[in-house]
């Protein structure tokens, strides 16, 4: 047997609004959110949708196939997402993004094709007499449903953004660019090798975002006003990920005798390559609504500050291709490590993700509301797996004059 | 400056694009020098698979599997409740004992070949004892418990063909009619041939069962060519003709069709449900296969092949076909399809060892990793061998414990004598003919039952069926014929001419070859009584010759590999290897890496000079 999960999902990176934005000099920015992710299938390499486990034949010792186990295991995740950010300079922000896995429910779903005649029961296996057995041999029955609430640290993400010095077509056009940089602190965790349904939340397993990312990006306003605010904007970003190799441990089978029971073979220990990431971004941010705008304690009494604010509404799409390279498994089998890698081969992630923003800024109250929702099933991908995120937020902005 | 930063993005991609490629399911590899020095080098090169097939095959699926059988053999035998069989130990203990035992007959050539092994794969020496033992011991065990299973589940008392002792015709191709025992089978014997010819359509067909727990008319099965009867059907009738025994009367819903063949399938369960070790069961009798005709199909009992069973409750068997002579296009050939324990993990740790020892001959061995030999190989000589096993209770192990008899409290299951791999190993080492290394077979005991054809470059073709002998039925447990040896009734055993032979995996001469004994409550009995593989093997050896006898034009090497795949021979769960050996080419094809094995294309490997 092997173990049912190895489970993937998706946080958001260090999160800045557009492209390109970077906080005054002297602002900090408190972020807190909320994001529920779901995972139920993953990519074949010809864009199908499979379970996120492959199927599992059982067979008796001489008794041929005692039947298919197959998995359609349904994956909810909650975080609490804080991130703090800090204008350094007008150019410079730095920022910190502290992740934590509040809960995590995992749904098996099993079902069962029944095998070969078993003489000797006078019947096929069926689910219950599979489970039965395996009982029988000391491995117990892996839950229908795990929850795990128990508060863990993912990895924390250390980010700063430059904006680029501009040249004077590119202030003449509305035009800005930047870059970022991204290092992730190994906070998180790995998933547990003895426990049949585990989850990890090292930046790897949940599939969020490099331990290493280098960003340029790109913005072009349009309809700007008097006041520098834009009504139309068009980002892009190009980024690398990188992934450093991380050392797992092989499992002993002290819980699940029959499932985690690799490391004679495999290792004590053994690594993961994950493979990094090429990606790049095209966004658009549209201002449908400014808002009344008023002099207040926000902008410093100025009204003429107050214009400059950001607007009311934003609502803004973007599209995100990743292309994710060969994960390498290096342990002592090579059978073993192919028998992962053949699910994590050279693919693509299509991400969408569609933000609405809440400014209240105007208004003379430091507060921004959010809610974005991030698809990976409009486009199928190939060898990742699609996570579907819910994010909602509150960012509250203050300013030390 | 964008120019710059794309570079060593690019670079990096190059760098981490490897695509992973799959690594080969079958290996070969050449060893070469002493006993020890082979062993090392194959420890060696493949210690990550053998390790890989030790804790796949064995700590993850065998041990534990075994290790259900702990509390019925400690009700027999009470030295598997001491501590050293608890806490998980008992299947590997109970193995290791065994290999411990078989380890003296190993010789020091191949005890030498077991710690090269071990040392180069990091297996402890008993670890790999084990890893070379344990089919035959497992074989042995699993036999006996098959046998206390089928002993627990209901017998068949007797089988009547109703109106067959009247109807003025010869319905068992004895030459007379209507004697008084003409149509049925009271006690019942399994039968290897028809058990009825010449009925009449609207013959009834009658069964009983007897257990001491109750027969359950709930479990009772009565399959009719493709037409199945249970409980309830209006053509079956039940009758309680004393506690523990149930008669069962199928009467056909229609006439049955005229000069046909009609294969009925029986099978009842008791009332007593076990509960540990799971999942909860009643003890099945094992299908149990009666084969007729009906009038006007003009055929002797002998003369009828048993067509193939659809109903999904049947595999096929391993079997091997040799042919030589007219029946060989060009050279002797001998194919090999063996099925046994593939657990999703065997096939992924094949591998063709060519052996070129210091002394000796040359040798290729179709087997997996960390295991010193196979069960199909051919030497330099021209000599090639390959054994399928044939259930028997005349094993060492039953032997074992017929010797500690008088003191069942410290006895144990102990087996004894050559593994069959050994055996074949033996065989092309020493042999440069077929008579040679039939002799070879015979000179030691094996620890279970097994049918070892073997074949020379000359046209020498063999098969010699082995036992343990543990009854000393005074053949020395060695039973062999070839293509023109013929049975009491001046009928070949298993050959359609002087040039082929067809080996199943039951026995063909050694019918009889266990005898009728009480031992401390168990019936031990004759393979065909009880072994899951006798009906199945006499459909694969039917099934094989049908193909063989259509082939009019001599047989060729691919011809062979394609009756290898044909699906209908082919066990879809267990297949380990296929195997055609070309023995004048020195040519060894096989198929393996997969399940089944044949599922992938054969692949030749010429053994050097």
């Amino acid at each position: 047997m092997r173990r049912l999960f190895f489970l993937v999902t998706l946080v958001p990176a260090l999160a800045f609004a557009m492209e390109t934005q970077v906080l005054p000099q002297g602002a900090i920015m408190l972020d807190v959110g909320y994001l529920r992710t779901s995972l139920d299938k993953q990519w074949s390499g010809e864009r199908k949708p499979l379970a996120l486990i492959d199927e599992l034949p059982r067979y008796e010792p001489g008794g041929g196939l005692q039947g298919i186990l197959r998995a359609r295991p349904v994956a909810e995740f909650d975080f609490l997402l804080v991130q703090a950010l800090y204008g350094v300079t007008d150019s410079l922000s730095v920022g910190v993004n502290v992740p934590i896995l509040m809960r995590s429910t995992i749904s098996t779903n099993l079902s069962w094709q029944p095998g070969d005649y078993q003489p000797q029961l006078g019947r096929s296996y069926s689910l219950e007499d599979f489970w039965s057995w395996a009982e029988s041999m000391g491995q117990p029955r892996v839950a229908d449903r795990a929850v795990d609430s128990r508060f863990r640290l993912a990895d924390i993400v250390l980010g700063a953004k430059y904006l680029l010095p501009r040249f004077e077509w590119m202030k003449a056009n509305a035009f800005r660019w930047s870059a970022q940089l991204n290092v992730a602190l190994p906070t998180g965790t790995n998933a547990d090798p003895e426990e049949a349904v585990s989850v990890g939340t090292n930046l790897w397993e949940l599939h969020a975002a490099g331990d290493v990312e280098l960003h340029l990006a790109a913005d072009k306003h349009f309809f700007v006003d008097e006041h520098g605010v834009y009504r139309l904007n068009i980002g892009a970003d190009v980024f690398y990920a990188f992934f450093r190799p991380r050392q797992y441990q092989g499992g002993r089978g002290l819980k699940n005798p029959l499932l985690n029971n690799n490391a004679f073979y495999v290792g004590d220990t053994y690594w993961i390559d994950p493979g990094d990431w090429l990606a790049g971004t095209l966004s658009i941010d549209v201002v449908p609504f400014l808002g009344p705008t008023r002099a207040s304690i926000v902008s410093g009494g100025s009204l003429e500050k107050a214009h400059a604010l950001p607007p009311m509404l934003t609502l803004s799409a973007s599209y995100t291709y990743v292309g994710t390279f060969q994960s390498d498994w290096q342990s002592a089998s090579k059978l073993w490590d192919w028998d992962r890698e053949k699910l994590w081969q050279a693919g693509e992630k299509n991400v969408f993700r569609f933000t609405g923003t809440i400014s209240l800024l105007r208004l003379g109250v430091p507060l921004q509301l959010y809610a974005s929702y991030r698809s990976q099933d409009i486009i199928p991908g190939r060898y990742t797996r699609p996570a579907n995120v819910f994010t909602g937020g509150v960012r509250a902005v203050m300013k030390f004059w | 400056m964008r120019l710059l930063l794309l570079l060593p993005v690019l670079s990096l991609a190059t760098l981490a694009c490897a695509p992973a490629t799959p690594p080969p399911t079958r290996e070969t590899i050449v060893v070469t020098g002493s006993a020890y020095d082979r062993g090392l080098q194959h420890g060696t090169a493949l210690r990550s698979k053998i390790r890989s097939f030790y804790t796949t095959l064995l700590n993850n699926s065998l041990y534990p599997f075994l290790s259900r059988e702990q509390p019925d053999i400690a009700g027999l035998l009470k030295e598997y409740d001491s501590d050293r069989y608890k806490e998980g130990r008992f299947a590997f203990e109970l193995l290791l004992d065994s290999a411990k035992s078989i380890e003296r007959d190993l010789g020091r050539a191949g005890r030498d070949e077991l710690r090269g092994i071990a040392e180069g794969s990091g297996l402890t020496y008993e670890q790999a004892l084990v890893l070379n033992t344990f089919v035959d011991t497992t074989l042995a065990v699993r036999g006996i418990g098959l046998a206390i299973r089928q002993g627990r589940a209901p017998v068949i008392e007797s089988v009547e063909f109703l109106g067959a002792g009247a109807d003025q015709v010869d319905n068992d191709g004895d030459g007379s009619s209507d004697e008084t025992d003409e149509g049925v089978f009271r006690p019942y014997d399994p039968p290897f041939f028809a058990a009825a010819v010449e009925l009449d359509v609207r013959t009834r067909l009658r069964v009983v069962f007897s257990d001491a727990d109750g027969v359950e008319p709930q479990t009772v099965r009565v399959r009719v060519n493709e037409a199945l009867y249970l409980h309830g059907d209006p053509s079956l009738e039940f009758v309680d003709l004393s506690p523990g025994r149930l008669q069962v009367t199928w009467t056909p819903p229609e006439p049955l069709p005229l000069a046909s063949q009609i294969t009925f399938v029986l099978s009842a369960g008791d009332t007593r449900i076990i509960e540990i070790p799971g999942p909860p069961r009643a003890s099945f009798r094992r299908d149990e296969e009666l084969l007729v005709t009906t009038r006007g199909a003009g055929l002797h009992p002998r003369d009828i092949s048993r067509p193939p069973l659809t109903d999904n409750r049947t595999r096929p068997p391993p079997f091997a076909v040799g042919v030589k002579g007219a029946r060989a296009a060009s050279g002797p050939l001998l194919a090999h399809s063996f099925a046994l324990l593939d657990a999703n993990t065997a096939h992924k740790h094949t591998v063709v060892v060519e052996h070129r020892p210091d002394n000796g001959p040359p040798y290729l061995t179709v087997g997996w990793a960390g295991i010193v030999y196979g069960l199909s190989g051919l030497n330099s000589r021209g000599v090639g061998v390959a054994c399928n096993p044939s259930d028997t209770l005349d094993n060492s192990v039953v032997g074992s414990v017929l010797s500690q008899a008088a003191d069942l409290s410290k006895a144990k299951l102990l087996a004894s004598g050559l593994p069959a791999g050994f055996l074949v190993k033996r065989v092309l080492e020493r042999a440069g003919t077929a008579a040679e290394g039939a002799a070879v077979l015979a000179e030691d005991s094996p620890v279970y039952g097994w049918n070892c054809t073997v074949a020379d470059d000359q046209g020498g073709l063999e098969v010699v069926e082995l036992d343990s002998d543990a009854f000393k039925q005074g053949q020395g447990g060695v039973y062999g014929y070839g293509p023109t040896d013929r049975d009491a009734t001046m009928r070949r055993f298993s050959s359609l001419t002087d040039d082929d032979l067809i080996v199943g995996s039951s026995y063909t001469r050694n019918r009889d070859d266990s005898i009728f004994l009480n031992l401390a409550g168990q019936r031990v009995v004759p393979q065909r009584y009880w072994s899951g593989f006798f009906f199945r093997s006499r459909r694969v050896i039917d099934n094989v010759t049908r193909r063989l006898q259509a082939r009019a034009e001599p047989v060729d090497v691919p011809w062979l590999e394609g009756l290898l795949a044909e699906p209908e021979v082919v066990d879809r769960s267990d297949s380990m290897n296929a195997v055609v050996l070309d023995l004048r080419a020195r040519t060894v094809h096989s198929a393996m890496g997969a399940v089944p094995a044949p599922s992938v294309p054969f692949v030749a490997t010429e053994l050097r000079p």
